[in-house]
């Protein structure tokens, strides 16, 4: 299954689950990553080591280890 | 657990007693929802800053008389779940939990209202009497959105108030709501889950009951949720109750159960899932709002591009380190000529004696020394508050994650090391946003190479007198960044030799760019003002006073004979003067301050920093302004009645260059004052780091002088 760290910059996606560890998972529910979450790459840094990701009207800055806990069903 | 309050003055205010009592009401938010701003809002309140007792955590206090009620409000620190993660939010849940308060007034951010309701609902969970402010509503209206008030009162159970602190819209309902929630007897809140677990929470509260600690049938409630929410923090309060073992073998059927019913790898999941689903639904019935690219996102567009992104940086940072030289210098002129022009009159005015040389000589040269200062304070005091309450700082941290982690720091730590270079102080507190103990040890150990505000004067006077024809911007900047990168290297150097592992996960909210509440800044530079000033006018002062006292004893009567004799015979007026220069400072070596700088000296000397130089790095460590007020002193006493000279001059004319470079590089990098050494010891309880913090960096400071100026020597200068 893809993970947020394949998606290219403004592309959208919908959260299938978040495999990351406590507390890092509850870290990212309270910002609005959850299961069902739609959410939408903003930017990424030139190296692709940070993440912005859009969801629930929140900005969200994230590591690629992080990004790759965020797994995503596609949406066209 | 000890008061609220502690050895808080502010409860004091209690002697006053109000006809119907007194309503405590705990505010608590999710960061970034503008509760400050509401709280600036508030009509007739009196604000009063203190500290959470036992920690340094900034703890707001807003008191509020109305029909006859005392209103005493607490803002907690932001807090983005039960399930805490930072200090700061401990401190939150811990006053939530264990605190007495009537009321909570939880505020949530109208356009992320759904994620905020997710911890609105772990607040509804106590059953307390409790009142929900939905903040920014006016930034949903402009989107042609709107917010159904009567709906969310109705699903939720609880009093809801619709504001916009910005636009002063709504916020003196809120006290109003206040006492009438608080008037009511019942709390409302009516939010109840799954029937499944609510069947698992009644049953584990039974069990909790059976304790005298839980009989109240809410809070047993309360603490059962938290309990199948996996909350270590309850998990240990049960722990040494008599009741754990039963409740324990409940407790572990009940997450085995429930995770194999919801097929979830943990209970969390589940709760979290059941409030994650109230709040979308609450969201869909009682929100109408459209999704446009906002303005933030334009800008963004720009500002954490990819490949721009760094440089425009880099270039705000030039450009506050410009603005602070050159804009600084016009008034500092101005206060420099008032104090000399007012000590010169005053010296000839007064009569003639001790009290005229210690206000003339030692006081206000000293003073005046650091008052000229201010302007470059506030103006980079000012930048710094700009780029944090605009919400640059968190794209900053963004942009900065990539090279930070090079250096085995994160990029949140880059907030509480820009803070430094204000001051050092509340940089070491807001280093409690990083969760991992190691990351936090390191950034609080390199903060100090983040030169703060107290150090300015020293390098605006250095690079004024050394510089002068170079950009003295530039220079500055470039000390700055300096002592950064030796942070970094020294931030490196940390995480190989000293902690290894893995940084903690980076995880950070961006809000959205804001227009700063030019009230707050306003407000903020004026207390800052206000507290230099009284700083200068005391600490300073007194500082300063017995600098000069020890400068000014023993007196030595023969010596003084002898030179009056050589200047009646002195031939021309040039060497009247000269005589007189030379009897000045033949004083001031033979003085107590002289004998305590001789015997310091040999630190120094290999620096080239004569006994002056030396005195004014250990007064230093008082307050990096004495370094600055001594140098004032000294210099003063020495070239006698040169008022009107000025300090600058005065350090060209007795400064060796490769010396003044020596001194820089001590300032940049060794310990901070004893505040900020103080604030390090509090947070950080281990002796060993301890005394690591106390010692390193002055020995770096020393060895990097040591090279510097060996270099430069070679070079020629």
């Amino acid at each position: 299954m893809k993970n947020i760290s394949d998606l290219k910059i403004d592309e959208e996606g919908k959260v299938a689950r978040v495999i990351a560890k406590e507390p890092v998972k509850s870290r990212l529910l309270s910002m609005g990553i959850v299961k069902g979450a739609k959410i939408k790459v903003v930017a990424h840094t030139l190296a692709r080591q940070t993440w912005d990701i859009l969801s629930d009207n929140t900005k969200v800055a994230l590591r690629e280890e992080e990004a790759r806990c965020i797994l995503v069903e596609e949406t066209k | 657990m000890s008061s609220c309050c502690g050895n808080d003055t502010s409860c004091k205010k209690s002697t006053i007693k109000a006809e119907k009592g007194e309503i405590k009401v705990a505010i608590v938010g999710q960061p970034n929802v503008g509760k400050s701003s509401i709280i600036n809002a508030l009509s007739n309140a009196k604000l009063h800053v203190g500290n959470f007792s036992g920690v340094t955590v900034e703890k707001k206090e807003v008191y509020v008389e109305k029909n006859g009620y005392d209103i005493l409000m607490t803002d907690l620190p932001g807090i983005y779940a039960f399930n805490a993660y930072t200090p700061e939010e401990q401190v939150a849940k811990d006053f939530l939990i264990k605190e007495d308060y009537d009321l909570i007034m939880n505020v949530v951010d109208a356009n992320t209202l759904s994620r905020n309701l997710i911890f609105t609902m772990q607040l509804l969970d106590m059953h307390k009497k409790m009142i929900l402010v939905v903040n920014m509503v006016d930034e949903i209206e402009k989107r042609d959105g709107n917010i159904n008030k009567k709906r969310i009162e109705e699903l939720l159970g609880i009093p809801v108030i619709l504001t916009s602190a910005k636009r002063n819209r709504g916020v003196d309902e809120i006290i109003d709501c206040i006492i009438d929630t608080y008037d009511v007897n019942i709390a409302k809140n009516k939010i109840y889950y799954n029937e499944k677990i609510e069947q698992r929470i009644e049953d584990l509260a039974k069990i909790l009951r059976k304790s005298q600690h839980f009989r109240d049938k809410d809070y047993s409630r309360f603490i059962a949720i938290r309990l199948l929410d996996r909350d270590e923090n309850i998990y240990k309060i049960i722990h040494d109750l008599p009741i754990f073992i039963e409740a324990h073998k409940a407790l572990e059927k009940m997450y085995a159960k429930l995770e194999a019913e919801f097929d979830e790898d943990s209970t969390t999941d589940i709760l979290a899932n059941e409030r994650v689903a109230i709040a979308r639904n609450l969201q869909m019935e009682a929100v109408d709002t459209q999704e446009k690219e906002s303005l933030s996102e334009k800008i963004d567009n720009f500002l954490i591009h990819p490949i721009l992104g760094l440089p425009i940086f880099l270039f705000f940072m030039w450009a506050l380190f410009q603005l602070t030289f050159v804009l600084g210098n016009y008034p500092m002129n101005i206060i420099s000529v008032i104090f000399s022009e007012t000590s010169a009159f005053l010296a000839d005015f007064l009569p003639k004696g001790v009290f005229n040389s210690v206000l003339t000589d030692g006081v206000l040269p000293a003073v005046g020394a650091i008052v000229m200062f201010l302007p470059n304070i506030l103006i980079l005091f000012l930048g710094l508050n700009l780029l944090e309450q605009t919400g640059y700082m968190s794209r900053a941290a963004y942009l900065l994650d990539g090279f930070m982690k090079r250096f085995g720091l994160q990029g949140k730590a880059f907030v509480p090391l820009v803070s430094g270079f204000g001051c050092t102080v509340p940089a070491y507190m807001a280093a409690r946003t990083l969760k991992n103990p190691k990351d936090r040890i390191i950034t609080m150990l390199v903060l100090n190479f983040m030169s703060c505000g107290a150090r300015l004067p020293i390098y605006v006077l250095l690079v004024s007198a050394f510089f002068a024809n170079e950009n003295p911007g530039n220079i500055l900047f470039f000390i700055y960044i300096g002592g950064a990168t030796l942070g970094l290297i020294v931030a490196k150097i940390l995480r190989i030799v000293l902690f290894k592992g893995e940084p903690e996960p980076f995880v950070m909210e961006i809000p959205p760019y804001r227009f700063p509440s030019l009230k707050a800044l306003g407000m903020d530079l004026w207390i800052k003002t206000k507290m230099f000033l009284k700083k200068a006018g005391s600490f300073i002062a007194i500082a300063a006073m017995i600098i000069w006292f020890l400068s000014a004893y023993p007196t030595n009567g023969d010596m003084v004979q002898k030179y009056d004799a050589k200047v009646e015979h002195a031939s021309s007026a040039q060497q009247k003067e000269q005589l007189k220069n030379e009897l000045d400072s033949k004083l001031l070596e033979n003085s107590y301050l002289g004998s305590v700088g001789k015997f310091i000296e040999p630190i120094f000397a290999p620096l080239g920093m004569d006994w002056r130089l030396s005195v004014a790095v250990v007064a230093g460590l008082s307050a990096k302004e004495v370094v600055v007020s001594a140098l004032g002193t000294l210099y003063s006493m020495g070239g006698a009645n040169e008022t009107n000279k000025g300090l600058i001059a005065k350090i060209r004319a007795n400064v060796d260059f490769k010396a003044a470079i020596a001194l820089i590089i001590i300032i940049m990098i060794y310990s901070p004052c004893l505040a900020a050494m103080g604030t390090f010891y509090a947070e950080i309880p281990q002796w060993a780091w301890r005394v690591f913090y106390t010692i390193y960096p002055n020995v770096v400071a020393w060895l990097m002088a040591f090279g510097v100026y060996k270099t430069l020597a070679l070079m020629g200068y």
